[in-house]
């Protein structure tokens, strides 16, 4: 088609389109916000009869003392993975708890658990992140039971007053006040999720799975009052581990905090503890094509030039899962720098920005080579 | 791989619009808001009645319904059935019972659903902020009765699929509503062995999808004011690869003249591809295997009736593994046409666009059947043997209009043919001898 042929239509279809400008829509009101408030239950106390879940956290009695001090008792021992899942900003204290002689066993990838397994989860908020030891508020405490049908998910809610908290399986929702790292106030809606929607993380096949305790995300040294130590050598010294032949022999992920370490590294890190839950071919996420777990090698999976599937409006106004050379034009940047529910990823668990999150994974991105 | 996105067919035509794109906003696409019931005035459900829903799905056993009373739920979190078996979630109809996901603070879909022989009937879905209703990992899921849709007045605030099966086997939807979803309002994807029937989407961009599925019967059902009626993909890199066998008969496919609002009005299209579907669509194939398309009524579609198209049409990275870019062995037969009257093809989208310009009958003129004609030259150098198996044996098909493109070799030369014949030799094509009572 020649350019004179071109004007030509050019001017016809704005004639037609001038004959058409009388269409439009207009908007209509939206229905009313509606707010409620959850009342908290009073309870009695109970009977520690073995019969999980309890109604109290203190009945388990993990703790010595003051409970607010989540001062465990022997039979808890810390851990720690080496990245850490972001829950806008809150701290964790995380516990294991066995049976009585009983041992945890690694097989290939796999760490093996013996049944009555306990993960002991705390959800805390110091009050002023520069002196993250001070005063603090507890949100919840999520229990991990390894029960004769599997794991089971148990959110505790915490009371004002931080002397006890209760299961609530239904979620709930908290205003939550700190002060940053930058000296800020800053206020979060913090919720709880419901007990089913712990799978939606916690998902392995569509069984409940714990995310932390893996190999590859405790294959590291921590701090123990002995001194820093590998924590599964740790742990097969206690008698409570059986498999593990030294760090080496095992996968492990780095800390995506550790500035030391290869940026690429951090990065995958980084998508392992945070996404690789649901992005992954056991996860419910599978659904996408998108699957990021750690040691990811095809660039497709990884969401390299890949077009979204459901996404929506996630997709914002961008065409790629990752652009290679562009952060800011690739999709998976973009769910993570939004709040808005619909966009933001991941689905549960943060109601704020991950700001060094976002830019450990944008200058990732820009890195990368734009093959 | 292809590195990056290649127009490798439309790129001269985008040019040539740039200046008009701001009179596409007033372009003749209509909107529609209108819904089938009003749920204001319901009565509201306690706060206990609410929590009390919330934990019956937690805590519901195999083998038990769960019972809905009358009422308007304001749900603030998810309901989430998790791998139970045997389960019937029943409300008291779509119009007396009604779970409203306007403040919904997390959670990627109001209600999700694992497990095995769910059914959930007898109930409306409103407003959440994401998907309405999810089921995943499920054998044996049937949707009755239900209606999944959206209040919002500015539609740009709608969620992306109404009534969302996938990885499922087994899928049974009837007698559904689905509308006002920014994507689908019925989205099969990644499923197996799928019927549609009696069901009704409107309102949405796209109407009823069948993405990366095998086996799916969409019959008895009106897709109507959608920007697209019925969507047959199979898009490429997804854990179910490829989809085949599908059968779309006895619908009524009419008025698609919607608005694509899966973007915002003047924007580009993004990477999702029912963000490229032109308003005025009725059926599109896109990358489909064995489709069997007869007795529907496709009528006053003002782009296209039908659309039979590959991968390549969307520019995007068209290779992955155990998949292919083409649509093969489509039966279309027995459908009856309406071209409607006053009607002008869309201009906002490059497909739109194309058949504007390009098609093989004049300027601005509706075709009932287009055929992007790229086939795989493995197969044969010249697509005048009908490589891609492409059976059409319409009745007066004289009268209809159909438009084969020629867009292989990319923006610079564009070609149209009116000639049909190529494709009406069928003896190649496999009759679709698929039936599946669910």
């Amino acid at each position: 088609m020649n350019v004179l042929m071109k004007r030509f239509v050019v001017s016809i279809f704005t004639i037609f389109l001038l004959l058409v400008l009388m269409f439009s829509c207009a908007p209509e009101a939206s229905k009313q916000e509606l707010s409620s408030e959850t009342p908290i239950e009073i309870l009695a106390p109970e009977d520690a009869n073995g019969k999980f879940p309890y109604k109290r956290l203190s009945t388990y009695d993990f703790f010595t003392g003051e409970m607010a001090k989540l001062s465990p008792n022997s039979s808890l021992l810390p851990y720690q993975p080496a990245s850490s899942l972001f829950t806008d900003y809150a701290l964790k204290s995380r516990f294991i708890s066995l049976p009585k002689d009983t041992q945890a066993n690694i097989e290939g990838e796999e760490l093996n658990f013996p049944m009555g397994t306990i993960l002991v989860k705390n959800f805390y908020y110091p009050t002023d992140y520069r002196k993250p030891e001070g005063e603090r508020r507890i949100i919840e405490t999520r229990l991990m039971i390894l029960e004769e049908g599997g794991w089971e998910a148990y959110p505790y809610l915490w009371n004002e007053s931080q002397t006890d908290a209760v299961l609530k399986v239904v979620g709930a929702e908290k205003e939550v006040r700190f002060i940053n790292q930058a000296g800020k106030e800053q206020v979060i809606n913090y919720l709880v999720p419901n007990k089913n929607q712990c799978k939606s993380c916690h998902n392995k096949n569509e069984s409940l799975a714990p995310l932390g305790v893996q190999i590859r995300h405790l294959n590291h040294d921590i701090a123990y009052e002995s001194g820093t130590e590998n924590q599964l050598a740790n742990w097969s010294k206690l008698g409570i581990l059986v498999g593990f032949e030294g760090k080496a022999a095992h996968p492990s992920v780095v800390n995506y905090e550790d500035q030391s370490q290869a940026l690429n590294d951090r990065a995958m890190a980084y998508l392992d503890i945070n996404c690789s839950h649901c992005h992954r071919a056991e996860g419910p996420a599978s659904t996408s094509g998108l699957f990021l777990t750690y040691g990811q090698q095809d660039p497709l999976k990884l969401g390299v030039y890949k077009t979204p599937v459901a996404a929506g409006k996630g997709a914002g106004s961008y065409t790629y899962d990752i652009v290679p050379g562009e952060g800011d034009a690739s999709i998976l940047l973009h769910r993570m720098n939004s709040t808005e529910i619909g966009v933001a990823m991941p689905e549960l668990g943060r109601t704020s920005i991950h700001a060094e999150g976002v830019a450990l994974i944008r200058e990732w991105i820009n890195q990368m080579d734009e093959k | 791989m292809t590195p990056k996105r290649t127009h490798h067919s439309f790129e001269m035509i985008r040019p040539l619009f740039l200046f008009v794109f701001g009179l596409i906003l007033f372009s003749c696409s209509s909107q529609s808001s209108e819904q089938s019931f009003d749920s204001s005035s319901l009565r509201r459900a306690t706060i206990e009645e609410v929590e009390t829903l919330v934990e019956a799905f937690i805590l519901a056993e195999d083998s038990s319904t769960i019972r809905i009373p009358e009422g308007f739920y304001d749900l603030k979190t998810q309901l989430i059935l998790d791998n139970k078996k045997n389960i019937r979630i029943q409300g008291e109809g779509m119009h007396k019972t009604v779970l409203s996901f306007r403040n919904l603070k997390s959670g990627g879909e109001g209600v999700k659903i694992v497990g095995n022989n769910i059914t959930i009937e007898e109930l409306s879905i409103e407003d959440a902020p994401g998907d309405g209703i999810k089921a995943q990992h499920t054998v044996g899921i049937t949707f009755r009765k239900i209606n999944v849709t959206w209040t919002n007045g500015d539609k740009s605030k709608n969620g992306t699929y109404a009534i969302y099966p996938v990885q499922c086997k087994h899928v049974l939807i009837d007698s559904c509503i689905a509308s006002h979803s920014k994507d689908a309002g019925i989205y099969v994807g990644q499923s197996e062995d799928i019927v549609v029937k009696n069901s009704l989407a409107f309102g949405n961009v796209a109407g009823i999808e069948i993405e990366n599925c095998d086996r799916a019967e969409v019959y008895g059902n009106t897709a109507r004011d959608n920007a697209g009626g019925i969507l047959v993909f199979n898009l490429p890199g997804l854990p179910k690869s490829d989809g085949r066998q599908t059968r779309i008969y006895n619908n009524d496919i009419v008025d698609n003249n919607h608005e694509n609002f899966a973007i915002p009005l003047g924007e580009d299209p993004n990477g999702n591809t029912v963000t490229m579907i032109p308003p005025g669509s009725g059926v599109v194939l896109l990358a489909a295997k064995e489709v069997e398309i007869f007795n529907n009524r496709i009528l006053r579609n003002k782009t296209y009736g039908v659309a039979i198209s590959s991968y390549q049409v969307t520019g995007f990275p068209a290779e992955a593994p155990n998949w292919s870019p083409y649509t093969s062995d489509v039966y279309l037969h027995d459908n009856s046409y309406d071209r409607g009257s006053f009607s002008l093809p869309d201009l906002s989208r490059e497909l739109g666009q194309l058949v504007s310009l390009y098609n093989a009958h004049g300027w601005l003129k509706t075709q009932d059947i287009i055929y992007d004609g790229i086939w795989d030259e493995s197969i044969s150098s010249s697509i005048e043997s009908n490589p891609m198996r492409i059976c059409i044996q319409e009745a007066g098909m004289e009268s209809l209009r159909f438009t084969r493109f020629y867009l292989m070799e990319g923006e610079d030369n564009i070609a149209s043919f009116s000639d049909s014949s190529p494709f009406q030799q069928c003896e190649s094509t496999p009759k679709n001898a698929l039936s599946l009572s669910l």
